[in-house]
């Protein structure tokens, strides 16, 4: 479902992606790991596509879809979902409405059948519930004055009400304790399905604890230096990407 | 044709002159009329060079905006926002639509001659045919709000003068709901003063929503001349040209005024509002907040000048004015101007101008939401902590389609990039 291809990307002009290759099928789950300022971030950003975030060669194909030939709000309709590393707070816009709008544009150009605002307010407290949130989260503004580990499940939320085709979470698991983390693998894992791709992006094994990978990768300089399963991550929690990369990694 | 700036207000003020000396009403109107005239004679219009000025152009009125309109036609169904309307049109009043709360009386007349500053509410004053005051009786609630429709149309350039005075008699109360409508190349010159006696309380809300070729030049003046309480909400619209000069007076210690709004200028319209609150008595309280949006070539201003007098001490006084710039061509200028005269006063303001937020943009639409929705989503959002703030739920229920349109995506405007 998705495949990437010798993909090269910059941001604000800088070479960052150098040449990557992905393949994932339905009913996959993908860990991308790495060091800092491997081209993690870059990668989901570049999928989702986020302004100053330039494809400079290769593809990136959804479902037969160019990404790169694709508006970020097209990309979502076509069944992509970045849940973000630093979710956006926007004050005055309420969750719900927020929601709504979200929903109404993606079923929409899905085929969908539309929800009634009775339906989406109950699926949407359901969705809440799923991740511990409290509904009342739904009356706020988006992220306004959420801790980090209310803004991630909040992602998480979203992503359980949008129903992705490829869900991409980019470092979900940071700044969570272990709570957070288990009820955020929760909600990740039920979506797991024969019709689903899902790429985790995480510089740490921990979240592999709980969502258990099909395929791990590691992320160096722009490039998919190893490729393996489940094991992979622990060895990578043992030896640090030094052995790969032939770096020491600072603690 | 464009004329020198100094010759054009010359010739706004001749023409304005001759106007109103043609221009007939009798009666109880006559020695407002005559004092006015004297007053406009010794008046300066303004022109480019006038400080207050230098934002508006006042070009728009050189071709005919200074003739008298005829009667214009009224929309139907007319607005109604309110158990009780009092419809003017073209400066008139209407009485076959108009309908009085019990407690509140009208004249045909107004008074009010000094504090009116702008040689526009002078010319009100000398050219006006017909006025309306308003008094609500000595402790009296006013229980449903009072919808004045205040309305102005014209096929041809001309202009009305709309002119109304509102007294709150001690202890009384009253929600007044100030709506502009109106089409056409009509310049509707408005004055509107409010007096406030002791333990008089008023909710007010300020509707401007005459279609984008209409043209408005309006004064209101609050006095509060007694230990009183009013609450303004005032959301406006741009259109051809529209200024606001809103003059408001603390004059007994211990008054309280609170404004908000919300304006909002898309395509090419403009407006200009020149705010100026007086703390002329000891003890005051006045707090402004006010927010602002321009696209396309629209174009928007606040003055708001705060001048707290010798001897106003405990004197508190607030404004905020924040403002959003949705494309590259709009252009929104705010100034605070603060003039205090005593020591013991607690003053703030603040003014900022933005534009949309393009990680909130893209956050939108990472979820699905197309460009053009995601920016209105993020004005309307902008602005929603004021929306919420009306007290009254006929106006709260207005406001939504009125905003939905001021944001929505501009007819003709080109697709920015993102």
């Amino acid at each position: 479902m998705l495949e990437i291809r010798d993909l090269h990307a910059a941001v604000n002009g800088k070479a960052i992606l150098k040449g990557l290759d992905l393949t994932v099928n339905p009913g996959e789950v993908h860990a991308i790991m790495g060091p800092n300022g491997s081209g993690k971030s870059t990668l989901a950003n570049v999928l989702a596509g986020r302004d100053n975030y330039e494809i400079t060669g290769g593809q990136a194909i959804l479902d037969g879809h160019d990404l790169a030939e694709l508006e970020p709000e097209e990309r979502a309709q076509a069944g992509l979902f970045l849940a973000f590393q630093y979710p956006v707070e926007i004050p005055g816009v309420s969750n719900m409405e927020f929601l709504k709008a979200a929903l109404e544009a993606v079923r929409k150009a899905q085929g969908k059948e539309e929800w009634d605002s009775v339906t989406l307010l109950r699926k949407a407290r359901e969705a809440c519930k799923q991740v511990n949130l409290d509904a009342q989260f739904l009356k706020r503004g988006v992220n306004e004055g959420f801790s980090g580990g209310e803004k991630k499940r909040n992602e998480i939320m979203q992503m359980l009400l949008m129903e992705p085709r490829l869900a991409l979470l980019d470092e979900t698991d940071s700044g969570l304790d272990i709570d957070a983390l288990q009820t955020v693998a929760r909600g990740v894992n039920s979506l797991r399905s024969p019709e689903r791709g899902i790429v985790l992006v995480t510089h740490y094994q921990r979240l592999l604890d709980y969502i258990v990978p099909d395929h791990v990768h590691v992320l160096s300089d722009g490039r998919i230096i190893k490729s393996g399963g489940k094991e992979l991550a622990l060895e990578l929690e043992q030896k640090g990407y030094g052995w790969l990369t032939g770096e020491e990694e600072s603690a | 044709m464009s004329l020198p700036s100094k010759q054009q207000g010359l010739e706004l003020k001749t023409l304005a002159m001759e106007n109103a000396r043609r221009s007939e009403a009798g009666g109880a109107l006559a020695p407002l009329r005559g004092d006015s005239l004297i007053a406009l004679e010794a008046a300066v219009f303004p022109d480019r060079k006038t400080e207050q000025w230098k934002y508006t152009s006042l070009h728009p009125l050189t071709d005919g905006h200074l003739r008298t309109a005829a009667d214009g036609a009224l929309p139907e169904p007319l607005p109604n926002l309110a158990a009780h309307r009092l419809v003017m049109s073209n400066g008139r009043l209407q009485e076959a639509l108009s309908q009085l709360p019990e407690g509140v009386t009208l004249h045909r007349q107004a008074g009010q001659r000094d504090e009116l500053l702008t040689p526009f509410a002078l010319y009100n004053g000398a050219a006006l045919t017909d006025a309306i005051t308003l008094e609500v009786a000595a402790n009296t609630e006013v229980s449903a709000p009072l919808h004045l429709l205040l309305h102005a149309a014209s096929d041809a350039p001309a202009h009305c003068q709309t002119r109304v005075e509102v007294l709150l008699n001690p202890g009384s109360k009253l929600t007044l709901i100030e709506h502009y409508i109106g089409q056409g190349p009509v310049l509707n010159n408005a004055v509107t003063v409010i007096e406030a006696r002791d333990n008089a309380s008023l909710t007010h809300y300020r509707l401007q929503s005459e279609r984008e070729d209409t043209l408005h030049i309006s004064t209101l003046l609050f006095r509060q001349t007694g230990v009183s309480r009013i609450d303004s909400y005032q959301l406006m619209g741009g259109n051809r040209l529209r200024r606001n000069d809103v003059r408001a007076l603390l004059e007994k210690s211990g008054a309280e005024l609170n404004m908000q709004g919300v304006f909002v200028a898309r395509g090419q319209s403009h407006i200009d509002n020149q705010l100026c609150v007086e703390h002329r008595a000891p003890h005051c309280t006045s707090n402004q907040v006010f927010k602002g949006l321009a696209g396309e070539k629209g174009k928007a201003i606040l003055n708001g000048r705060i001048h707290i007098h010798e001897g106003a001490m405990g004197t508190l006084a607030e404004l905020s004015n924040k403002n959003l710039l949705l494309s590259p061509g709009a252009e929104i200028y705010t100034k605070p101007e603060l003039e205090i005269y005593n020591d013991d006063v607690k003053c703030a303001h603040g003014a900022t101008v933005g534009q949309l937020d393009a990680a909130q943009q893209f956050y939108l639409q990472s979820r699905g939401i197309a460009l053009a929705e995601a920016k209105r989503m993020l004005s309307l959002g902008f602005v929603n902590e004021l929306i919420l703030a009306l007290p009254d739920e006929s106006v709260a229920q207005w406001v939504q389609p009125w905003l939905a349109g001021e944001l929505s995506q501009y007819p003709g405007a080109n697709e920015e990039a993102a």
